[in-house]
């Protein structure tokens, strides 16, 4: 009895040995981590680009710094993702660890070649993530992009992710995707994905020099851009700032931005949106697909420099009107750019309707590429002043021989 | 009649001894006629005491009428009845008994005529006074620890305890050495089954010599081959006092300040004195805390190995890069480098408690340069590496009980060796094994891990948390005491749990 237990006990344990999943032992200063990937397309080959950090020059305990930069790049070419990987090591002394990878660019020609091929590799295998965020690089390649030198933050691609979720959330026209919500919107039938952005800004080939990072203001500098808009896994075109911020009102992604309104004597005044709440209802009428944005927006009033009284409430109320109008034009202009322009749901607007609607999508959805053009939008603002900072009528009306 | 004479039977003593040069014979006339001898063993028995009830009252009858040569007996029955002034002394019979009573220090007083003597105690010999415990100290609580000397320590518990239930069985261990070892209890609270099981233990042990608790610690712990200890020890008179109130059986071995308490378990070398002297609130929290670094003591050299080694995407980007950087041009993979310190801690601890005081410093200033920067800057170990081995130490020293942090200084070696081949996989499987092990191990009866597993819901009051005094109505019900109850409350009208 007790022997028989122990005899299961043992082959249980032994088995556990045997069966475990996929891993290996590799010590610290054997590996190279992978924290920025740039895909390029050249000819019909991939350009891999790893940006991989020194550890010893970005961890800065040692005193003086030395010149040497903090990153890395490696560069290779292949068919296919996998081999220029594989291919890499011809050049990196060390084997590329990509668990830690924060940021993904992708060359823009890849992009408008289409996306899908390379994004197999990079969910399907197991040592990477799928939680990183992903750029179109504009007017260039991703390897110049990741070539850049960046002050402050000393890895470039850890600047490309810090500066991506600090505008994310103060700034509208920006958002976000990682792998993993790209993929979702790729897949799902009535959505086409967007992806944030990145240029360069000044000459590329300045940037990739250590001097870059020693003056005050650099002469070159990454910088955020607006959405590009996809059709299923290629990319068609670029949203305006208006376009992209009307895009992210409607998708629900502005967490704070701040909103210019002008005054009625001349001047300007900024909101700031603390909160906003979107929702996409969609509907059929007559036959046709329908959809309703309803969007709620809650602001404070940020700065005034005009002459105008905000301790009367008809003044706020007008304001409120104003900022809904600003906030229809911006969606407006979204919807319009992807329905005229680039013919491509990138609001998901199908996917609105087969939840709304199943047995009517059903029915659709097969010409809905015809559809989409031509559906009628509606909108639903409301927006809430709810406080108007610590001082009420501004200092800027009362300064004497002004 | 055949009348003993006196000074073959001297010599029969002094070829006993091998004519030993620290057995005194004194030899002396008793009223001027009888003689007789008084033997004793010197620097066990304590000369005043000697001489104010053995050496004047023998004096004092000089000059007397002679006394008949045939009533040597009846002369030392007088002795023993009317002249020798001492609390304990007995007429022995036997040679052997005779010779055994010498020996413990007792003077024995021979006559001319009789083949008998008296033994006298006036045993008292050099030794350490009452002092201040040197392990598990505490900041509040007694400050008294065990001595040497069994009938102190007895004391020292009789005084804490004054009940008529505080039991003591008395025990002669040791072929040649003849050791006294006490059984302690108290009658009313001890389970009977777990004072047999003790006496029994005690009773199957054959051994020419027992030196120390630790002798008998291993003959009556359990037979299961295991790394945790399952006798608790303790210098402190109020610990061993407390484990008597909550039923347990104490064993005191004379000739150390190391008292036995018999069962331990697992919680109970996570209990200091201090515990109940302090507010319970903080007691808690301590005690949570000593769980914590027993848990850091135990793995943190085997997790270090396993996130650095297989686990890298565990940490954040900042702290892996950091480590990397620190890991840059160390020659060895972490596994050896964990090893390379671990030992070398080890040394360093060994060398500190071995080592005479006077060249401690010495030892202290190497020791800081090898575990250091030092090493650091030589570039052979990473400065993260210090800082592991050096949390590892300080953890293993919070445990009240130094035997538990034994047990956790030998394991950590496994861990470290089973998280360099499988990572953390390997600390789990691991963990299952201990797991298996702690929860079949026992003590004297009692499961080890009571009250975890077995669970028991009214014990949890006195395991990871210290309920105030005023909560804490019942006795662990782990020792199946035969009196559960420790106080009457006014809730529950005294009644169990």
């Amino acid at each position: 009895m007790n022997g028989k237990a122990a005899a299961l006990a043992a082959s249980l344990l032994v088995a556990s040995f045997v069966a475990t999943g996929c891993w290996n032992r590799r010590e610290l200063n054997t590996m190279s981590i992978l924290l920025g990937a740039g895909i390029d397309k050249v000819g019909n080959q991939y350009r891999l680009s790893a940006q991989v950090v020194d550890p010893g020059e970005v961890a800065a305990a040692k005193g003086s710094s030395s010149a040497r930069s903090p990153v890395t790049m490696y560069k290779a070419t292949g068919s296919t993702l996998f081999e220029a990987f594989r291919k890499m090591t011809l050049t990196s002394p060390r084997k590329i660890y990509a668990s830690h990878i924060r940021i993904l660019v992708i060359g823009e020609n890849l992009a408008r070649e289409g996306i899908s091929g390379a994004l197999d590799l990079l969910s399907r295998d197991p040592e990477m993530r799928t939680d990183y965020d992903i750029l179109i690089a504009r007017n260039t390649t991703a390897e110049n992009v990741l070539k850049i030198m960046t002050p402050l933050e000393k890895i470039p691609a850890n600047k490309l992710f810090d500066s991506l979720t600090t505008s994310e959330r103060a700034w509208a026209p920006t958002t976000t995707f990682t792998l993993n919500e790209l993929i979702e919107q790729l897949v799902a039938k009535g959505q086409d994905p967007v992806l944030t952005g990145v240029i360069i800004t000044g000459n590329p080939k300045v940037g990739e020099e250590y001097m870059n990072v020693n003056q005050i203001d650099p002469a070159v500098k990454l910088k955020l851009s607006t959405l590009a808009a996809f059709k299923g896994s290629r990319m068609v075109g670029w949203l305006t700032r208006d376009e992209s911020k009307g895009y992210n009102l409607i998708m629900g992604n502005v967490r704070s931005t701040a909103v210019t309104l002008p005054c009625p004597n001349g001047g300007k005044l900024a909101l700031e949106v603390l909160r906003t709440k979107s929702k996409i209802k969609g509907g059929a009428e007559n036959g046709r697909p329908t959809a309703r944005i309803q969007l709620k927006v809650e602001a404070n009033v940020a700065e005034v420099a005009c002459i105008v009284d905000l301790d009367d409430p008809r003044t706020i109320r007008s304001l409120e009107r104003q900022a809904e109008e600003e906030k229809r034009e911006l969606m407006v202009k979204a919807v319009k750019a992807a329905q005229k322009r680039y013919r491509a749901d990138i609001f998901g607007f199908g996917e609105a309707i087969y939840r709304a609607r199943p047995r009517y999508w059903q029915r659709i959805s097969k010409d809905w590429k015809e559809h989409f053009p031509d559906m009628k939008v509606e909108y639903d603002i409301e927006v809430l002043i709810r406080r108007t900072g610590t001082t009420g009528k501004s200092f800027v009306g009362d300064i004497r021989g002004d | 009649m055949k009348t003993a004479r006196l000074q073959p039977a001297v010599e029969r003593f002094l070829g006993a001894l091998g004519h030993s040069p620290d057995l005194i014979v004194r030899q002396l006339l008793w009223r001027g006629s009888l003689p007789i001898a008084v033997l004793y063993m010197e620097g066990m028995a304590d000369s005043q005491t000697l001489l104010e009830a053995v050496l004047i009252p023998l004096s004092s009858g000089i000059g007397d009428k002679r006394i008949p040569d045939d009533s040597g007996d009846a002369e030392l029955e007088r002795l023993a009845s009317e002249v020798l002034r001492a609390g304990d002394l007995a007429l022995v019979d036997d040679f052997d008994v005779m010779l055994d009573r010498l020996l413990a220090g007792q003077a024995i007083v021979l006559a001319e005529g009789s083949s008998r003597g008296i033994r006298v105690n006036v045993a008292g010999m050099e030794e350490r006074s009452v002092s201040e415990p040197l392990t598990q100290t505490v900041v509040r609580g007694p400050l008294e620890a065990f001595t040497e000397n069994m009938q102190t320590n007895v004391a020292l518990i009789r005084r804490r305890i004054r009940s008529p239930h505080l039991w003591i069985e008395a025990r002669e261990i040791g072929k040649v050495t003849k050791t006294a070892v006490s059984i302690l209890y108290l009658s009313n609270i001890a389970g009977a089954s777990l004072v047999e099981e003790v006496r029994r233990r005690l009773d199957a042990i054959d051994i020419d010599g027992i030196l120390e608790s630790g002798y008998i610690e291993e003959f009556i712990q359990e037979k299961t081959f295991t790394p945790f200890p399952t006798v608790y020890n303790s210098e402190r008179p109020d610990s061993v006092a407390a484990g008597l109130l909550e039923g347990r059986v104490a064993v005191l071995v004379n000739g150390t300040p190391f008292v036995l308490l018999v069962p331990g378990l697992f919680v109970h070398f996570f209990q200091s004195a201090e515990d109940y002297a302090q507010r319970s609130d903080i007691s808690t929290l301590i005690r949570l805390l000593r769980y914590l670094s027993f848990l850091i003591a135990l793995f943190a050299p085997s997790m270090y190995i396993a996130v650095t080694t297989f686990h890298q995407e565990l940490l954040p980007t900042s702290l892996l890069i950091n480590l990397a950087s620190q890991r840059e041009g160390v020659p060895f993979p972490a596994f050896i480098e964990a090893l390379l310190m671990e030992i070398t801690y080890e040394i360093l601890r060994e060398a500190g408690i071995r080592m005479p005081r006077t060249v401690g410093q010495a030892v202290s200033i190497v020791g800081t340069l090898v575990i250091g920067q030092a090493a650091v800057q030589a570039g052979i170990i990473s400065a993260v590496m210090v800082i592991i081995v050096s949390i590892t130490a300080i953890s293993s020293y919070v445990m009240p009980a130094g035997s538990m942090s034994i047990s956790v200084r030998m394991l950590r070696f496994a861990f470290m060796a089973l998280a360099a081949s499988f990572g953390l996989f390997g600390i789990l499987l691991g963990l299952f094994g201990l797991s298996f092990h702690l929860c079949k191990l026992s003590s004297f009866g009692v499961p080890y891990m009571t009250p975890l597993a077995p669970f028991f819901a009214a014990d949890q009051k006195d395991t990871l948390f210290r309920y105030p005094w005023p909560r804490m109505i019942a006795r662990p019900s782990r020792m199946n005491s035969k009196n559960p109850v420790r106080q009457k409350s006014a809730g529950n009208g005294g009644k169990k749990h």
